[in-house]
């Protein structure tokens, strides 16, 4: 018999987690028995403010409902609260936060992950609770990964994307984190399908369900820089897979190792140009120095609302973007995403999906990413990064545990075949058993 | 002198470029959305109309059209801009490579693209209390972009061009005070180096405007000086060209491809559309067609398009030169009136001009037809050919008055008071020239 949720039990969850940027407060709105949800807090919703993690949108409070929280809502859904995350979804473990940093739910000494961190913590911690996460590259799969439990990418263009303030409009995804699988197969149709509001949802095909995964393909890419406990337990899942009938391949995807010097190019040119309205004319604290030309007077706002990790990718995005370095950074990024695209469609000619570890690591300490230089940290999603930039639709399922922490494997599938995802997610949990957070209410 | 000019007209749709927003909001900030305002989380669609029309003007441009075209994001930071980048197109226009004719002058179209208007800032206040008000009723309002060739070789040939870009635009889709909101970013040199005078508002300000910067290069290239290369602002109350306060270097507006939109193919549409013939390609057509002069052609397609149709209607039937007189004489003074009841009195008026060139209606009688159907008069139209009726009535008219008969003998003009009253009893159904014959025929058989 669960408790939850609670207003008493959400606020302690938090309290020790740090899992939302803002929740419901009143015990009057929840109803025993109700299905509930949390959404990532860069998506839209009338109940809360919506921040995205960062002070610039301290205050904000959207006049309408992001399209998949409006879907999620029209099936009877509860929002309970906007989970916390890296400021505009910039970071991989969540400590680029305006509003506190999320605490894992095994050990609040390490990272959830990022950037959906709170969003995999509250599908963590709270049992029958459904999160929606989005994920520009990788930020689905990784605190997935780090929380211990399902999340599922959908192809780029299954999911409306109206409502979901912008980081990359061309990697953005929204996605899923719950416990089981069996709650992707429930929730995934409700929030896929076309939206007039969102163009690029508008030419996909109708979501199938069915599919399976008989074989799996492992780059030999992914298997190198593996910390040593990742490798045990991916081995061990192989093995296991293997046993279940799965055929397992070794192949090669030598343009893996260009996806992230082109995401980072792509995503942060994009961001740069989405930040750019964050200026203080509308959003960010005015400060009230207004005998100042209008350059200034945005520099100031935006000197004092972004955060280090924000600025870095203004600073990056914008370069990229500029005369001179357009053809050779923006230009070129866009060639090596067709490049990656191509390459996955061969491998899927023969095998269902592409098999890899999710991270490279289990959830760090924070003491340990305090010491992590930015490109370390970007080059920890150098296998969730190629299926983000290629659009591929991807899922993260535990497959291990070492020292009390979760390891997780992710499937990356061909485009629009969630369905086939799904179901290899729900094979996989019925032959490998899922551990979750002891939480006393 | 090198003159090349970027054109921003706005297209008449109902609703803004990217949202559904109407365009005619007036109270300001009343026609505003998440989407135009640039809300987090909102996204643009495309307004199919909008494209529409700025194929058709590419096409109109003789532009060669692109198949595939896609958006950009043009940043930069300014108040009236919600997203602090604007949609617009950058390396994919609807169509490059057209030209235009001036006269027998070729200019040259290097392309023709679609964007969103930014807000409108207003400066309220008093003077040193100055505060300036963002209106984003604006924002999103769907524009076309056309730009020339440094083609133009005067300030007045520029003119001109505006002059004859928008008598074609207006009847290509309708744009409604155009002169007054078109607004122009001209480049000139007079020299080597080129300056650019940014967003000119009107016909008359790009005259000044490129005049006063042609002045200005000239004298410093007299006085040995260097242009250098910029953006300058034109001071409409002074009358001369400001050098740009903001910018001490070229801007960069690092465009990207706008994700949200995706690309359009439009190579079909284009080639499914058929352009209108134009108020200066028929006046043209008119003035070969027909022999007429280039000037007059113009002034009649430019006086009214249904004028125009029914000078053609004339010319086939008496040929140029009369139908010309008419049309620019009686037809165009009382065009006014005319004008609504044209359909149904095409006939009538096409009937009238005929009598009076076959020499069965004198010229004056035309007129006093013409004016009359102008005001309404019934039964002015064209004389009938039948004149059994009229003789009879003739004769009885002649019966009653045999004073008048008597009269005669003396005074042939005695005639007219018959004349009249013939005139008045048929309504002039028949023409005053056979009335007069006819009458005179009768009388001369009494004397």
């Amino acid at each position: 018999m669960t408790t939850f949720p609670t207003v008493d039990g959400l606020r302690a969850l938090d309290e020790k987690h740090l899992i939302f940027c803002e929740r419901l407060e009143d015990p009057l709105a929840f109803e025993q028995g109700q299905f509930h949800f949390s959404a990532k807090d860069n998506l839209c919703a009338r109940d809360f403010q919506a921040r995205a993690g960062s002070r610039v949108l301290k205050g904000y409070r959207p006049p309408f409902d992001a399209t998949p929280i409006r879907r999620l809502k029209e099936i009877g859904g509860l929002l309970i609260g906007k989970t916390n995350m890296d400021e505009f979804g910039f970071g991989t473990f969540s400590t680029n936060s305006g509003f506190g940093i999320p605490r894992n739910p095994f050990d609040p000494e390490r990272s959830c992950g990022g950037s959906s961190g709170g969003a995999a913590a509250a599908a963590a911690l709270i049992p029958e609770h459904l999160a929606l996460g989005v994920s520009t590259g990788g930020s689905i799969s990784c605190p997935a990964s780090f929380c211990g439990v399902v999340g599922l990418t959908p192809t780029y263009g299954r999911v409306s994307r109206w409502g979901l303030i912008d980081y990359g409009n061309s990697l953005d995804k929204v996605g899923l984190l719950t416990r089981t699988a069996r709650d992707l197969e429930r929730y995934l149709p409700v929030i896929s399908g076309p939206d007039p509001k969102d163009p690029t949802s508008q030419a996909q095909p109708v979501l199938s369900m069915k599919g399976e995964v008989t074989s799996v393909a492992v780059p030999t890419e992914a298997l190198a820089d593996l910390s040593p406990e990742v490798t045990a337990a991916f081995g061990e899942a192989l093995k296991e897979l293997e046993r279940n009938g799965v055929k397992v391949m070794e192949v090669t995807i030598p343009s893996l190792r260009y996806a992230i010097p082109a995401y980072y190019i792509l995503a942060t040119s994009e961001a740069s140009t989405n930040l750019a309205r964050y200026c203080g004319m509308r959003f960010g604290v005015m400060n009230q120095e207004f005998d100042q030309g209008f350059n200034d007077f945005f520099a100031q706002t935006r000197s004092e609302d972004f955060g280090p990790e924000a600025k870095r990718r203004i600073l990056l995005g914008t370069f990229s973007r500029m005369v001179g370095f357009r053809n050779r950074y923006y230009i070129k990024a866009l060639q090596v995403r067709q490049l990656i695209i191509r390459e996955y469609n061969k491998v899927f000619e023969d095998c269902d999906a592409v098999l890899t570890p999710t991270m490279p690591f289990i959830a760090p300490r924070f003491d340990e990413i305090a010491r992590m230089k930015p490109l370390e940290m970007y080059q920890a999603d150098f296998l969730t990064v190629p299926p983000n930039l290629a659009g591929m639709p991807h899922v993260s399922l535990p497959c291990g545990y070492s020292g009390g922490m979760p390891i997780g494997m992710q499937a990356v599938g061909p485009q629009w075949a969630e369905g086939s995802l799904v179901s290899f997610a729900r094979s996989w949990e019925e032959s490998f058993h899922f551990r979750f957070p002891e939480v006393r209410a | 002198m090198k003159i090349g000019l970027e054109i921003h007209v706005q297209l008449p749709t109902k609703s803004k470029l990217f949202c559904s927003c109407s365009t005619s909001g007036s109270t300001p900030n009343s026609s505003v959305c998440p989407i135009c305002l640039g809300l987090p989380g909102s996204r643009p669609f495309l307004n199919r109309q909008a494209l529409e029309m700025g194929v058709l003007i590419a096409k109109f441009l003789n532009c060669k059209i692109s198949d595939k075209v896609w958006f950009a994001r043009k940043t930069y930071f300014y108040p009236d801009l919600p997203k602090n980048f604007q949609i617009t197109q950058y390396d994919s226009p609807l169509g490059v490579d057209g030209h235009f004719m001036i006269g027998d002058k070729n200019v040259g179209i290097w392309r023709a693209h679609i964007e969103e208007d930014p807000g409108r800032i207003k400066r309220v206040g008093r003077s040193g209390e100055e505060v300036a008000l963002v209106d984003y009723n604006r924002s999103g309002i769907p524009l076309v972009e056309i730009v020339t060739a440094p083609d133009l070789s005067s300030p007045a040939e520029a003119r001109d061009f505006l002059t004859d870009l928008i008598i074609e635009l207006r009847h290509l889709i309708d744009v409604t005070g155009a002169e007054q909101t078109m607004r122009v970013d001209a480049n000139i040199s007079v020299g080597e180096e080129r300056v650019e005078i940014k967003n000119i508002t009107g016909l008359r300000n790009v005259e000044k405007g490129l005049k006063s910067e042609a002045n200005r290069q000239t004298k410093m290239l007299a006085a040995g000086k260097r242009i250098v290369r910029e953006t300058r602002h034109f001071d409409e109350e002074r009358g001369v060209t400001m050098p740009g306060r903001e910018k001490e270097f070229e801007e960069d507006y690092g465009y990207i491809g706008e994700p949200d939109l995706g690309t359009y193919r439009i190579g079909a549409l284009a080639a499914s559309m058929t352009v209108p013939e134009t108020p200066l390609v028929r006046a043209a057509r008119l003035s070969e067609e027909l022999g007429i002069g280039a000037q007059a052609a113009r002034q009649i397609v430019l006086t009214d398009w249904a004028l125009a149709d029914l000078f053609e209607v004339l010319a086939a039937k008496v040929g140029a030169e009369a139908a010309m007189s008419w049309t620019m004489g009686p037809l165009s003074s009382s065009w006014k009136d005319l004008k609504e009841k044209v359909p149904e009195l095409r006939e009538d008026i096409v009937g009238i001009v005929t009598a009076v060139t076959s020499g069965k209606m004198t010229d004056s009688e035309g007129r006093m037809r013409i004016s009359a159907l102008s005001s309404g008069q019934e039964a002015a139209a064209a004389p009938a050919e039948d004149v059994g009726d009229l003789d009879a009535l003739i004769v009885q008219l002649v019966d009653e008055h045999p004073e008048v008969v008597r009269d005669y003998k003396g005074n042939e003009r005695a005639a007219n008071f018959l004349i009249g009253q013939v005139m008045k009893a048929t309504k002039g159904k028949y023409s005053s020239k056979v009335v007069a014959e006819r009458m005179k025929k009768e009388l001369g058989k009494k004397v």
